[in-house]
């Protein structure tokens, strides 16, 4: 677990952590747009002779941001994310440059295969090599997507290893390859250096979808609300914003916004929705079960989605969730994917504990009263899956259920924990 | 009706069946649908007609077209909530006229049609809201007949402005009004006691519902002081048969209401153990004195008081905690998932209970009720028998009334919002949007399966079991209970 040496990156890293910490950056879109330039930034300018060393620099940055935030997990799902393009392009670089031994550009039956595949195998190959050369680390055994050897993507053998916990994908390896081990010894460092301009590509690419991801979000929008509907939101959520807001061009439905107290997030969501010409009735937190037999939907924003399929999101969302289930209304999350974090916790309504400042709900104005009450403001509820009918994300709808499927698929293994 | 013979210009719609020139069968004629369209016509003409005539005015005097406007606006305004549309029907034609000014005669048309169906929109989307009860069009006591003792005034002024609140006050200030009024009383030459009083007593309950809707336990002992009243003796003097009435009320107030809360508060405390940690919501004033008197014989538990806006009472318990000196947690009632974990029991208010069981209490306490119950903590709801209404709602908007809370739309007071670091970003509310509406309902209904137990005067009882107590049934015998 190194640190960074890097004086200039390491002075760019504590600029972003010491806004963190201090709250200055909040928000969950805005604090995974300055992540992605954070690490561009570091991709641009680190020194790394392997992609193992980039890949410890920008883990040992990951690690600084969580732990100055770690109430905002989009930095670290962020990261990870890069973390495992990372290894996609280095895996598919790998697999081209004509120094590679002929044997490994084909399968060993010598059928074609497709190109995507050629990626993994080598990414599974390099992946072989690089537990060779660390075997001494008791480390998760990373990605092995295809058996080596295996005739094709789509053998018995492939399936029987998806899904496994990769220690035994690893064991499966060392049985039905013919060839055993690959060759353990690393790749020349040369090649390191030159997928520099197409880790920065697909960084940039990460930039763009978080920079659309509103607009992505709320393409669908107008077959998920219909006319004369009733939908219930609380506070201020962007993505739903853009969802109302985009429905509204096709639809005319009414949308009751719940005020949000103390922040009063509500009262700006009502505002804007009513601007963009939405019929729009603001209710106090209270009332939410009082309008419940009315609602048709209620619409939530998320701050973060948890592996289970569980949410962390605004105070008072657990109430309405369990006020529409009890009147069989369905509740959906609207959220883009950068929000899916791979952190797991038993009391998970523990891990969403956040408390804002406590003179919003009993200020000084009462005064002889505040110094012997304890006053909680608490910022985020956990919803757990059971109340959640559905995820409206950038990348299509999503059942909780499905949500570990997405996070093995976004993110690897090792770098859940920086 | 009317306005369909003082626009006969514009009228074109008027069938020539049958010929009759006199105006009530010509009316009939018209279907109501047809009726309609011809009022929507001529509404949207007459909106033509004052925006064509705007420009004639535009060049002398642009401020008298705004300033109308605005005074419509604030008139139609006091009203909150659900007659909002009114206010959005006084902007519409108003703001027309202003645009038409501006942009010439051949867009005046288009624009009225397009606020016309503004204007249909509008009253078709708030309709579901509308039943709630909100404030009423003409103020307090509008239209009606009879003479209002000045104490009834004063109360329903103080009803009005929310200055009593909480159903347990609002009954015991009603009584004690009742009971100066009645000592007030003469009764006129040749007419009964009993017969005259109660109908000099109906328009004083009249002004006080214009106020505020009838709270339930205000209802049922009033039913029962008119019963008193209808079986006084023709033969007991004037004097002596008030002083009755004023016994009865007295001894309603004292058996119904104080010393109902004192059994309660003896069984409610016997469920307390020490170490508790209860969690109360608003302000109840049962609970308020259960908590209170648990503390002072010497058990030791801590409180969890949960509020909401817009009523705030819960502040007002809070502070009656700690001048006791309860350990206590205060917080909004967003953040009850936070805490129900290390919550043992819930104790809450009741306004009223239904037959089926279902607690019509403060807004939020189905919420707090429901949280509560999935995480297996007992909802104790603490009410006397008098608040039992025979009715059965289905849900919150069955019934329900209204806060008169002013509408973000049109009133000064500024709206503010918190950014994460709690700076406030002031929000120009001044905007008036018409598509943005708030409404407040104050009251909502919690179904019987959130509570776990009813905890009366007659004990403890599952709440669906309520309708059972034969007591309760029999309600013109007056001051029956069984128990």
């Amino acid at each position: 677990m190194s640190d960074i040496a890097d004086a200039g990156i390491l002075k760019q890293v504590d600029l972003l952590t010491s806004k963190l910490r201090r709250r200055q950056l909040a928000g969950a879109q805005e604090s995974a747009m300055e992540t992605t330039l954070l690490i561009k930034y570091v991709v641009t300018n680190a020194k790394f002779g392997t992609i193992e060393e980039l890949i410890s620099i920008i883990k040992a940055t990951g690690r600084r941001l969580v732990e100055a935030q770690p109430k905002e997990h989009t930095v670290g799902n962020i990261v990870r994310r890069i973390l495992r393009l990372i290894r996609e392009e280095w895996a598919a670089a790998a697999s081209n440059p004509p120094q590679e031994d002929g044997d490994e550009e084909q399968n060993e039956d010598g059928s074609e295969t497709p190109k995507k595949s050629k990626a993994t195998l080598a990414y599974s190959k390099l992946l072989g090599s690089h537990l060779g050369a660390q075997a001494s680390i008791a480390s998760p055994i990373t990605r092995l997507r295809t058996v080596p050897g295996a005739d094709s993507q789509y053998s018995l053998s492939n399936f029987v290893l998806h899904g496994r916990p990769h220690r035994d994908a690893n064991m499966f390896s060392s049985i039905f390859s013919s060839s055993g081990r690959t060759d353990p010894t690393a790749k020349p460092s040369k090649n390191a250096e030159s997928i520099r301009p197409a880790l920065i590509s697909a960084i940039e690419e990460v930039l763009d979808d978080l920079e659309t991801v509103f607009d992505t979000v709320s393409s669908a929008a107008k077959d998920h609300i219909h006319s004369d509907e009733i939908i219930l939101t609380l506070g201020m959520s962007r993505t739903v914003e853009a969802f109302l807001k985009k429905a509204a061009m096709d639809r005319n439905y009414t949308a009751l916004i719940a005020e949000a107290a103390p922040s009063f997030s509500g009262h700006q969501m009502a505002r804007s929705l009513a601007a963009a010409g939405i019929n729009s009735i603001l209710i106090p937190d209270s009332a939410v079960y009082a309008v419940m037999s009315r609602v048709n939907k209620v619409i939530l924003g998320a701050h973060a989605i948890l592996a289970n399929g569980g949410v962390f999101s605004a105070a008072g969302s657990i109430l309405a969730a369990h006020a529409a289930q009890t009147h069989r209304t369905p509740v959906v999350f609207c959220a883009g994917q950068f929000k899916l974090s791979p952190l797991w916790n038993v009391y998970h309504a523990h891990g969403s504990l956040d408390f804002a400042n406590p003179a919003h709900v009993l200020g000084f104005e009462e005064g002889r009263l505040m110094d012997q009450v304890d006053v909680l403001n608490p910022t985020y509820d956990y919803v757990p899956p059971e109340l959640i009918n559905v995820f409206i994300t950038n990348d299509g709808d999503i059942p909780p259920a499905s949500m570990n499927r997405l996070v093995k698929e976004t993110y690897d293994d090792e770098d859940y924990q920086m | 009706m009317t306005s369909v013979e003082s626009v006969p210009s514009t009228s074109t719609q008027v069938p020539a069946v049958g010929a009759a020139p006199d105006g009530p069968p010509q009316r009939k004629q018209l279907t109501k649908a047809e009726r309609r369209e011809l009022q929507e016509k001529q509404r949207a003409a007459k909106a033509a007609a004052t925006a064509a005539g705007a420009p004639a005015k535009a060049g002398n005097a642009p401020k008298p077209a705004p300033k109308p406007s605005q005074g419509q606006n604030t008139k139609a305004s006091t009203p909150a909530g659900a007659s909002g549309s009114t206010a959005t029907a006084s902007n519409a034609p108003a703001t027309a006229a202003k645009k038409a000014a501006k942009s010439g005669k051949e867009v005046d048309t288009q624009l009225v049609d397009k606020t016309a169906d503004l204007e249909a929109q509008r009253r078709h989307q708030t309709r579901i809201f509308t039943h709630f009860v909100g404030k009423k069009e003409g103020g307090l006591g509008a239209g009606i007949k009879g003479e209002i003792h000045p104490a009834i005034i004063r109360l329903g002024r103080q009803f009005a402005d929310m200055k009593i609140v909480g159903a347990n006050a609002r009954c015991i200030a009603a009584l004690v009004a009742f009971k100066t009024i009645i000592q007030d009383y003469i009764t006129p030459q040749n007419l009964t006691l009993a017969r005259d009083l109660t109908q000099y007593i109906s328009p004083q309950i009249s002004y006080l519902v214009s106020a505020r809707p009838m709270a339930v336990g205000m209802g049922n002992s009033i039913r029962e002081l008119k019963y008193h009243i209808s079986v006084v003796s023709i033969d007991m003097p004037e004097q002596d048969a008030k002083d009755h009435l004023c016994e009865q009320i007295d001894t309603y107030i004292s058996h119904r209401i104080v010393l109902a809360d004192s059994v309660i508060e003896e069984y409610a405390m016997a469920k307390i153990q020490n170490g508790a940690v209860i969690m109360t919501y608003a302000r109840s004033s049962v609970v308020e004195r259960v908590l209170i008197a648990a503390w002072t014989r010497g058990k030791r538990f801590s409180v969890k008081v949960v509020d909401s806006r817009p009523m705030l009472e819960g502040k007002n318990m809070l502070a009656q905690f700690v001048k006791v000196g309860i350990p206590c947690t205060y917080l909004l009632i967003n953040g009850v998932g936070s805490v129900i974990a290390e919550v043992s029991m819930v104790f809450l208010g009741a306004h009223a209970i239904n037959s089926n069981g279902s607690v019509y209490s403060r807004a939020g306490t189905a919420l707090v009720a429901m949280l509560a119950k999935e995480h297996s903590v007992p909802v104790l709801v603490l009410s006397e028998t008098y608040k039992y209404s025979n009715n059965i709602q289905l849900d919150s908007f069955t019934k329900n009334e209204l806060a008169p809370i002013p509408d973000p739309r049109t009133s000064s007071r500024r709206i503010t919002t918190r950014d994460r670091l709690g700076n406030e970003t002031d929000v120009d509310d001044e905007t008036r949007n018409p598509n943005l509406q708030s409404i407040n309902p104050l009251y909502d209904l919690t179904p019987h399966t959130h509570i776990t137990v009813l905890v009366t005067e007659v004990g403890l009882i599952p709440p669906s079991a309520i309708s059972t107590l034969a007591g309760l049934r029999d309600k013109d015998k007056g001051m029956q209970l069984s128990v």
